[in-house]
């Protein structure tokens, strides 16, 4: 230490010269044109198109906010609007809940098994989406699945496939996407309890916190930076929602279980209507940058894996 | 008889975790479970059906072109994490080493990128793709996943960096490093946890994506093991037996490569927390 503080005038002068020349920007280059052609021109490029609109002989005329008048005027957008919130509302709590409950028993109450039962619970994650939506599917079919089978067993009935039903498709979904996330929220929750200053536990414990009142009154409160990165990737999550309805329902049945992604990519490339399907993208948009800045300003929350605080930046 | 109960409770809780795991597992023990029936079996609404037959795995690799659609994705998802991982690498390094004036205000550009949901990209990525003529190549992908995927890993990467001991830096310096050489040498040999965790990650990421594969591959050749089980579906509409052999085929690469790699995977997330 006191050799290197020693020499650090000299540092200083070094520092310009070797490291700070114009040809370390380079090292930025590659990420920032990958932003610039991936991210930002073609966001740029939709916020502009959203204000034209293609008429019957094929010019593209300036309408202004029309397109977005028929949009917000579009039942369907409120429908969207709607199950995106009840699946933000029921997904982000409940994947919470049970990941955070199950990562409280794996690591404060297992060793031997403690690898196992955190790889086992993480695998639906990486278990193809595609795949996923096919068995859920099979799960709820009527006559054949066993959702309905083994759920008589409990006296509840269905006489029909729960996703073919507009009044439970959206539900049936939800319980698909809970399951295959809680495995996330539970390793993020491993992260965090694994981590937790053995200090502080040790003094709740000496105070005589144990067992159920230690996990109130100590763990969760000092969980809370993961429960927040947790809470702004859920939220994101919603909005990136569309393989599991696009698969199992493809937004049916008549619009029901319809999110974001699906009415996008109806709109887009199965209508072909780009003027209104560019519309739809900028509102999404901008639904998820109001959304993450209000949670980033009233809660700070960060978006990194572990639920580190990114106070430096 | 104080003295037990911890004992018990740990047995306890073992059981009630392996009940909750079993109940978990229904789903993929189920898709594995219809893949080894017979036809005649293949739609009893029981969770397991006996006895087992391995005609279904045999047919389905004999007359599909699974190879074809593994490469496919391995190729994409490699390509992938290379960019992600390089380029993400070399950003955080200009940002929490060389402190590049500006570099902070891009930082922060670039993280907008994590609240940009797909839905509202893939259409002007479509459009955008269409231009540079890359409908149906790997590129296509690769380079709008390298592009969503490095401000995530820029994240992780940077805080790694922030929280390593700023005296190895200096001394690379003071013996004549440049900023190339401190990077190579000193910066990644340091953050390694942090470089295998951001890979595997973005590896599951990719080899999972749906939406914009799911537009820019039409063609058989260049497809994913992740948009092919529609097709699938409809093929084998009469014979679950065959679909579900196959399903089982798609999802086994990531789920023997996740159980692979889970060790080093967990143990980047867990040193990225120490350090916060």
């Amino acid at each position: 230490m006191s050799a290197i503080s020693g020499r650090a005038p000299e540092l200083v002068s070094k520092r310009h010269r070797r490291f700070a020349g114009p040809w370390t920007y380079l090292f930025l280059l590659p990420a920032v044109a990958l932003f610039v052609v991936f991210i930002a021109y073609p966001i740029v490029w939709v916020l502009g198109e959203s204000f034209f609109s293609l008429d019957r002989g094929g010019a593209n005329n300036f309408v202004g906010l029309d397109t977005y008048l028929s949009v917000l005027a579009d039942p369907v957008f409120w429908v969207v609007v709607r199950n995106m919130f009840v699946w933000g509302l029921i997904t982000i709590p409940v994947q919470m809940i049970i990941g955070g409950t199950i990562a409280y028993f794996i690591e404060r109450h297992t060793d031997a098994w403690r690898g196992f039962f955190r790889t086992m619970f993480f695998l639906p994650v990486v278990t193809s989406v595609s795949v996923i939506s096919l068995v859920w599917v099979q799960i709820y079919a009527p006559y054949y699945g066993i959702a309905q089978e083994y759920l008589k067993l409990f006296g509840i009935e269905m006489a029909s496939s729960p996703i073919g039903d507009p009044s439970t498709a959206i539900y049936a979904l939800i319980v698909v996407n809970i399951w295959q996330w809680t495995g996330f929220s539970m390793l993020m929750y491993v992260a965090g309890i694994a981590n937790l200053p053995t200090e502080v536990l040790d003094a709740a414990r000496v105070d005589g916190a144990r067992g159920l009142r230690l996990a109130w009154s100590v763990i969760i409160p000092m969980l809370s930076p993961v429960t927040k990165s947790l809470l702004l990737l859920g939220i994101i999550g919603t909005l990136q929602t569309f393989p599991v309805v696009q698969l199992m329902t493809g937004g049916g049945p008549n619009h029901a279980s319809e999110v974001f992604g699906t009415y996008v990519f109806r709109t887009s490339f199965v209508l072909g209507d780009t003027g209104r399907g560019a519309t739809i993208s900028v509102i999404v948009l901008l639904l998820a940058l109001i959304l993450s800045i209000i949670q980033i300003v009233y809660l700070g929350a960060n978006l990194s894996p572990s639920g580190r605080r990114e106070e430096r930046a | 008889m104080r003295r037990h109960h911890p004992a018990v409770n740990r047995v306890v809780i073992h059981v009630v975790l392996l009940l909750v795991l079993v109940l978990w597992m229904i789903p993929e023990v189920y898709t594995l479970s219809i893949g080894l029936r017979t036809p005649s079996q293949a739609f009893d609404a029981t969770l397991f059906a006996w006895p087992l037959t391995f005609d279904n795995f045999i047919t389905v690799i004999r007359d599909n072109p699974l190879i074809t659609f593994f490469l496919n994705s391995l190729i994409i998802t490699l390509s992938t994490v290379a960019l992600v991982v390089a380029f993400s690498s070399l950003f955080a390094f200009a940002c929490a080493v060389l402190n590049l004036s500006g570099s902070l205000t891009l930082y922060a550009t670039l993280l907008t990128t994590l609240m940009v949901p797909m839905a509202s990209l893939v259409l002007p990525l479509a459009i955008l793709l269409k231009t540079f003529g890359w409908v149906n190549t790997y590129a296509g992908l690769i380079f709008p996943y390298a592009a969503l995927g490095v401000p995530f890993a820029v994240v992780v990467l940077k805080a790694f960096m922030e929280d390593s001991p700023k005296e190895l830096f200096e001394a690379a310096r003071v013996d004549g490093c440049n900023a190339w050489q401190t990077y190579w040498h000193v910066a990644l040999p340091l953050v390694r946890p942090a470089l295998v965790f951001v890979g595997i990650w973005q590896f599951i990421t990719t080899w999972n994506e749906f939406f914009l594969a799911l537009i820019i591959l039409t063609r058989d050749e260049v497809k994913t093991l992740t948009i092919v089980p529609m097709q699938y579906s409809g093929l084998y509409m009469a014979n679950p037996g065959a679909l579900f052999a196959i399903l089982t085929l798609i999802a086994l690469p990531l789920i023997l490569l996740y159980v692979v790699v889970q060790r080093a995977f967990v143990r980047g997330l867990l040193a990225g927390a120490v350090k916060g």
